[in-house]
C-alpha cells in the first residue's frame, strides 16, 4: 500500500503548530455574549433563593439565569441516540442540587472577565439535605428522599457453566478505583448562535457526536431537529469527557433566551468539579484456576458509584461485564453489580468505557494467581489468552484473528522479562531504600458497540471538476488524527495523492447521520464506510468512462488515478477527464454514497510491560521502563498509533500511581492541577511501542482494528502490578499514592 | 493604566487594568488566540509565551508587569509564511495530536533552545516538565525538539 501503513502528520498539524487552528474558545461572533456559571457550593439541598441583583448592577451584564426565572429545561447528558429512552434527570439550572458543582445559575455579560466577576456576586441561598459522599453512605441511602431507593440498579449476568472440577486454586482480588479526571487539555466549551428570525440554533463545540447533541438539545428546546445545527469544532482532547453533553444544553438555552450568540467556556476548576469524572468502583473478583494454570471461572462482585446523576452509569456497568470476556478464555463468568448514587461529581464515559477498570480487576487477580500457582505471570497469561478462531462467549461474536499471544512473547523478549525480573530481585536484595518491580498486563476491548446495539455508518463523496474529491462523513477527531486517517483510507482506495482528498468534520447540516466517534468505532466502522464509498465512486468513474469510450465498465480498469482499457493500450483517462465528461455530456456529477452495517467486532488487545522503582522512604514510584505491544490489525497511520499508545501509557501510569479526584468531608472534589498530578515529560521514561499488524480484521478498512481506547486498558494494570511486584504487596486501592504505599510499608514492612 | 509593550516585535499601546492577565490581553484584546488557557494557574503550560526571551505562563503574568517589555507568542514564530524550525519539526516528527498543548510546548522549547542550543533528551524533558501533553507520552515532542536543535546547528 502506498499511504496506509505509512506515517503522516495529522491533517491539521500545521494549524496547530502555528496557533491558527481554531478551537471553539477561539471563536468570536458578532454581538456575542459571554456566559459564566454559578455552581452549587453544597453537596445536596434545595436552592431556596437566587439573588442576582449585585451581579446585574455590574456594567455590561445582560442577565442572570436560574431555576426561578428560566423554563425548567431538563435533559439526559448521556443520551446520544434518538431512540434512547432515558430519564430527563438533569436540569439546566438545578433547584435540587446534588453535588458541589451542580449548575445553579448563569451570568451573561459583554466579555468573559465581566461575566466571571459578576457570577461571583450572585448570592444563592440553600436548604441543605443530608448527603452521601462515600459508598457506605450511599448504600445506606442517607441522601435518599421519600420514595427513592439507595441502590439505583442491580443485576447479575452469568456466562457459561460453573466449573465442576475439584481441587481448583482460588484467589480473590479486592480492587478499589478512585475517581479520575480526563484532563483533556482543552476545557469544555460551547458557542451557541441563535437566529430568532429563522428560529435556527447553531452550536459549535468539541463533542463526540453532533447528532447526539442535536437530539438532546432539540428535544429539550422542543425545536425541529432540522433547525438545530451542531458543528464539531477542533477538539483539544476528550478521552470520553466530551461524549456527554454538559455545556451544550446550557449555551443553547441561554442563547435562545437572549436571542444572540453566547460563548460558554469552563475553566479547569469548573471542568474538574462539574463536568464528569471516571467513577469510583469497589470490586471483589474471585478467580478459580486448574492446577496447571487454566482459568476455570471468574466471579465479580462490583459496587459502582454513579455520582450525582445516573447518566451512563447503568450502561457502563453492563458494558463492563462484556469487557470481562475480551482478553482471556473464561469458561464461566458471573458478575453481580450494584449501582449507587452519591452527592459527588457525575461518573461517566472515560477512555476504554470500563475495559481499563475490569482489566485492573482481572490483572490484579492474575497477579495473585501467578503467586498462588507459583507460575510466571507471562506463562500464566499465555495459557489463558483468547486465540484466533475463538468466540466471545458473552456476545457470541467471533474474535477472528487475535495476537495477544504474540504480543506476550514478543514483549517478554524485547523487555528482557526473565532477566529483568532476576535483576530486580538482585537489586532489591542489595538495596535498603529502593524496590524495583517488573510486571505485565494484558487487556482487550472492542471496535464498535455491536452487537450490544446495531451499528452502521454512512459516507458520501463527490468528485470535483479537476478530479479531486470531497468526502462527507460524520467524523469527530479527538485530536488523534482521525481526519488524516480518513484521508489516507480514501486516497489509498482512489489511488490519489493525499491532498486531492478533502474532508471536513461532523456537521449536522452537511454530513450524514452518525452515532458519533466513541466505542472505538471511528476507523473500524466509519472508516470502513469511507473505504466502501471510495470503491463505489470508482465504479461511477468506470461507468462514465465506459460511456465516453463506448465500451462496458468490465473492459476497463484502474492504473493509479487513471482509467485504462483492456482493449486499447493507448487509452488513459484521468479522473479530471472523466469528471468533465460526466458533467458536460452525461449531465451528472460523479458522486457516491455508501453504508456499512456492522456485523463483526474482532478481538483487539494490548500487552504492556512496566518496570518501576518504589522509594520506600517517600512512597514515590518512578517508572523506569515501559513497553507496549499492540495487536492493531493493519495500522493506518503507525506513528500516530504509537503516539496514542504512549499517551495511554502516560495516562495509565498516572491512574495507577497518582491521579485521583478526592472528595473532602464537605463534598468538594479536587479541582486543581496543582493537586491532581499528571505525568509530565520528566516523569516518564522513553515509552517503547511495538505494533503487531498481521492479526487483521475482516471488516475494518484494510484490516484495521481499534487502538485509542484499548491502549489505555492494560496501562494502569501493568504499572500497578509492578508496584506490587516491587513491594511483594497486594495493594488493590488505585491509585497507589505515596501515602498508601507508606501506609502499607508501615503496616507490613517490605 | 496605559500599557506600552511589544508583542511579536510590534509596538502595542493599550488602556487596560493593571491586574489583567497577559493571557486575556493576548486572546481578547489582540486576537492572538494561538495562546491557550488550560488550567489558569500555571500548572499545564498551555499558555506559555516568551517574556524578554524567557518562558512565562501568560495566565500568571499581569499587565502591570509588561511595561516596555517584549512578548513573543506562537504567532510571532512564523516568518514570511515559513514555519519556525521548531514548528516544522513538531509537524514532521508527528509531535502534534489534539494540539491544545502544542503552542505552549513550542514556546517552552523555544526558550530552552535560546538558553541551551544543544540540549540532551533529559534536559529537554526537564525544560518541558511544566507543559502537560495528555495525548502523548512526550516521545515525539522530545524528538522534535532534539531535531530542531540539531537542524539549527547549535544556533537559534
Amino acid at each position: 500500500m502506498r499511504l496506509v501503513g505509512v506515517s503522516h502528520p495529522i491533517q491539521d498539524a500545521r494549524g496547530k503548530a502555528t496557533g491558527r487552528a481554531r478551537y471553539a474558545a477561539d471563536m468570536s461572533l458578532p454581538h456575542m455574549t459571554h456566559v459564566a456559571m454559578v455552581f452549587s457550593t453544597i453537596p445536596h439541598g434545595y436552592v431556596t433563593a437566587v439573588d442576582g441583583s449585585e451581579a446585574l448592577a455590574v456594567e455590561g451584564v445582560y442577565g442572570v439565569f436560574h431555576c426561578f426565572n428560566t423554563p425548567e429545561y431538563c435533559f439526559n447528558r448521556y443520551r446520544s441516540q434518538y431512540s434512547q429512552t432515558l430519564p430527563l434527570e438533569e436540569p439546566v439550572f438545578a433547584k435540587r442540587v446534588r453535588f458541589v458543582g451542580d449548575r445553579v445559575a448563569a451570568v451573561a455579560a459583554r466579555d468573559m472577565e465581566t461575566a466571571r466577576r459578576a457570577a461571583a456576586l450572585v448570592k444563592v441561598t440553600y436548604e441543605e439535605l443530608p448527603c452521601a459522599l462515600t459508598f457506605e453512605e450511599a448504600l445506606e441511602g442517607v441522601n435518599c428522599l421519600e420514595g427513592e431507593e439507595a441502590v439505583k440498579d442491580e443485576f447479575t449476568v452469568e456466562v457459561g457453566e460453573p466449573p465442576r472440577a475439584d481441587g481448583l486454586v482460588e484467589v480473590t482480588a479486592c480492587t478499589e478505583l478512585g475517581r479520575l479526571h480526563h484532563a483533556a487539555m482543552e476545557p469544555h466549551v460551547c458557542v451557541a448562535d441563535y437566529d430568532s428570525d429563522l428560529d435556527e440554533l447553531t452550536l459549535y463545540s468539541p463533542n463526540q457526536s453532533v447528532h447526539g447533541v442535536r437530539t438532546v438539545v432539540a428535544d429539550m428546546l422542543e425545536m425541529p431537529y432540522n433547525r438545530v445545527r451542531v458543528v464539531k469544532t477542533t477538539m483539544g482532547g476528550s478521552f470520553g469527557s466530551k461524549q456527554e453533553w454538559t455545556v451544550e444544553p446550557v449555551a443553547a438555552a441561554v442563547a435562545r433566551r437572549l436571542r444572540r450568540p453566547v460563548k460558554l467556556v469552563y475553566d479547569r476548576a469548573e471542568v474538574m468539579r462539574s463536568i464528569v469524572c471516571r467513577g469510583p468502583m469497589r470490586a471483589e473478583m474471585t478467580m478459580r484456576f486448574h492446577k496447571d494454570g487454566l482459568l476455570a471461572s471468574v466471579e465479580l462482585e462490583l459496587l459502582s458509584d454513579a455520582g450525582a446523576y445516573i447518566a451512563n452509569s447503568a450502561d457502563y456497568a453492563r458494558t463492563l461485564v462484556g469487557k470481562m470476556f475480551r482478553c482471556y478464555r473464561i469458561p464461566y463468568g458471573r458478575a453481580h453489580i450494584r449501582l449507587v448514587s452519591s452527592n459527588t461529581p457525575v461518573s461517566g464515559s472515560f477512555r476504554g468505557w470500563s475495559s481499563p477498570e475490569v482489566a485492573l480487576m482481572l490483572e490484579h487477580g492474575m497477579e495473585k494467581a501467578a503467586r498462588a500457582l507459583d507460575m510466571d505471570p507471562v506463562q500464566l497469561r499465555l495459557k489463558n489468552v483468547l486465540l484466533p478462531g475463538d468466540t466471545d462467549p458473552k456476545s457470541g461474536v467471533p474474535i477472528e484473528e487475535i495476537r495477544t499471544r504474540e504480543c506476550l512473547l514478543r514483549g517478554a523478549e524485547r523487555f528482557r522479562w526473565a532477566e529483568r525480573r532476576r535483576e530486580d530481585a538482585a537489586f532489591n536484595a542489595s538495596n535498603d531504600r529502593f524496590r524495583r518491580g517488573t510486571a505485565v498486563a494484558c487487556a482487550g476491548h472492542g471496535n464498535t458497540y455491536y452487537p450490544r446495539y446495531n451499528d452502521f455508518a454512512s459516507a458520501e463523496m463527490r468528485m470535483c471538476e479537476d478530479g479531486s474529491v470531497q468526502v462527507e462523513v460524520s467524523i469527530h477527531d479527538h485530536g488523534c488524527g482521525t481526519g488524516a486517517a480518513f484521508q489516507m483510507i480514501v486516497a489509498e482506495a482512489l489511488e490519489l495523492p493525499l491532498d486531492k482528498v478533502r474532508l471536513k468534520e461532523a456537521d449536522t447540516a452537511h454530513t450524514p447521520f452518525d452515532f458519533g466517534c466513541y466505542a472505538s468505532r471511528g476507523i473500524f466502522v466509519v472508516g470502513r464506510a469511507a473505504q466502501l464509498c471510495a470503491r463505489s465512486l470508482r465504479e461511477e468513474i468506470l461507468k462514465a468512462a465506459a460511456h465516453k469510450l463506448e465500451t462496458t465498465p468490465d473492459r476497463l480498469y484502474f492504473e493509479g488515478p487513471a482509467v485504462r482499457s483492456e482493449d486499447d493500450p493507448a487509452v488513459s483517462l484521468s479522473y479530471q477527464e472523466v469528471a468533465w465528461y460526466s458533467l458536460g455530456t452525461l449531465c451528472r456529477e460523479l458522486t457516491a454514497q455508501a453504508k456499512h452495517t456492522v456485523d463483526s467486532n474482532p478481538g483487539v488487545t494490548g500487552t504492556h510491560f512496566a518496570q518501576v522503582e518504589v522509594d520506600t522512604w517517600t512512597g514515590l514510584t518512578r517508572v523506569l521502563d515501559y513497553l507496549a505491544v499492540h495487536d492493531v490489525g493493519q495500522s493506518i497511520n503507525p506513528e500516530m498509533c504509537a503516539a496514542q499508545i504512549q499517551g495511554a501509557a502516560q495516562m495509565g501510569c498516572g491512574a495507577a500511581l497518582r491521579e485521583e479526584i478526592e472528595i473532602s468531608p464537605k463534598g468538594q472534589g479536587t479541582c486543581s492541577l496543582s493537586k491532581y498530578h499528571l505525568m509530565n515529560a520528566a516523569d516518564l521514561p522513553l515509552i517503547q511501542v511495538e505494533l503487531i499488524q498481521d492479526g487483521r480484521s475482516q471488516d475494518g478498512p484494510y484490516g484495521a482494528k481499534s487502538v485509542g481506547e484499548v491502549s489505555f486498558a492494560p496501562a494502569a494494570p501493568a504499572a500497578a502490578a509492578a508496584v506490587n511486584q516491587a513491594l511483594g504487596s497486594d495493594l488493590g486501592r488505585i491509585p497507589m499514592t505515596p501515602d498508601r504505599i507508606l501506609e502499607y510499608i508501615a503496616k507490613e514492612g517490605c | 493604566m496605559k500599557l506600552d509593550f511589544f508583542v511579536n516585535d510590534e509596538a502595542v499601546s493599550l488602556e487596560t487594568e493593571p491586574q489583567r492577565r497577559l493571557l486575556d490581553l493576548l486572546r481578547e484584546d489582540l486576537g492572538l488566540t494561538g495562546t491557550k488557557e488550560g488550567c489558569s494557574e500555571g500548572e499545564c503550560g498551555a499558555c506559555t509565551v516568551l517574556l524578554d526571551g524567557k518562558a512565562v505562563h501568560s495566565c500568571l503574568t499581569l499587565a502591570a508587569q509588561l511595561q516596555g517589555r517584549h512578548v513573543t507568542t506562537i504567532e510571532g514564530l512564523e516568518k514570511n509564511g515559513e514555519l519556525d524550525i521548531l514548528q516544522r519539526c513538531f509537524v514532521e516528527e508527528i509531535a502534534i495530536q489534539c494540539g491544545f498543548c502544542t503552542t505552549g510546548m513550542i514556546m517552552s522549547a523555544k526558550a530552552l533552545l535560546l538558553q541551551n542550543p544543544n540540549p540532551t533528551p533529559k534536559e529537554i524533558r526537564t525544560a518541558l516538565s511544566g507543559n502537560i501533553c495528555r495525548c502523548s507520552g512526550y516521545v515525539q515532542i522530545v524528538n522534535a525538539v532534539s531535531r530542531a536543535a540539531s537542524e539549527m546547528g547549535g544556533g537559534v
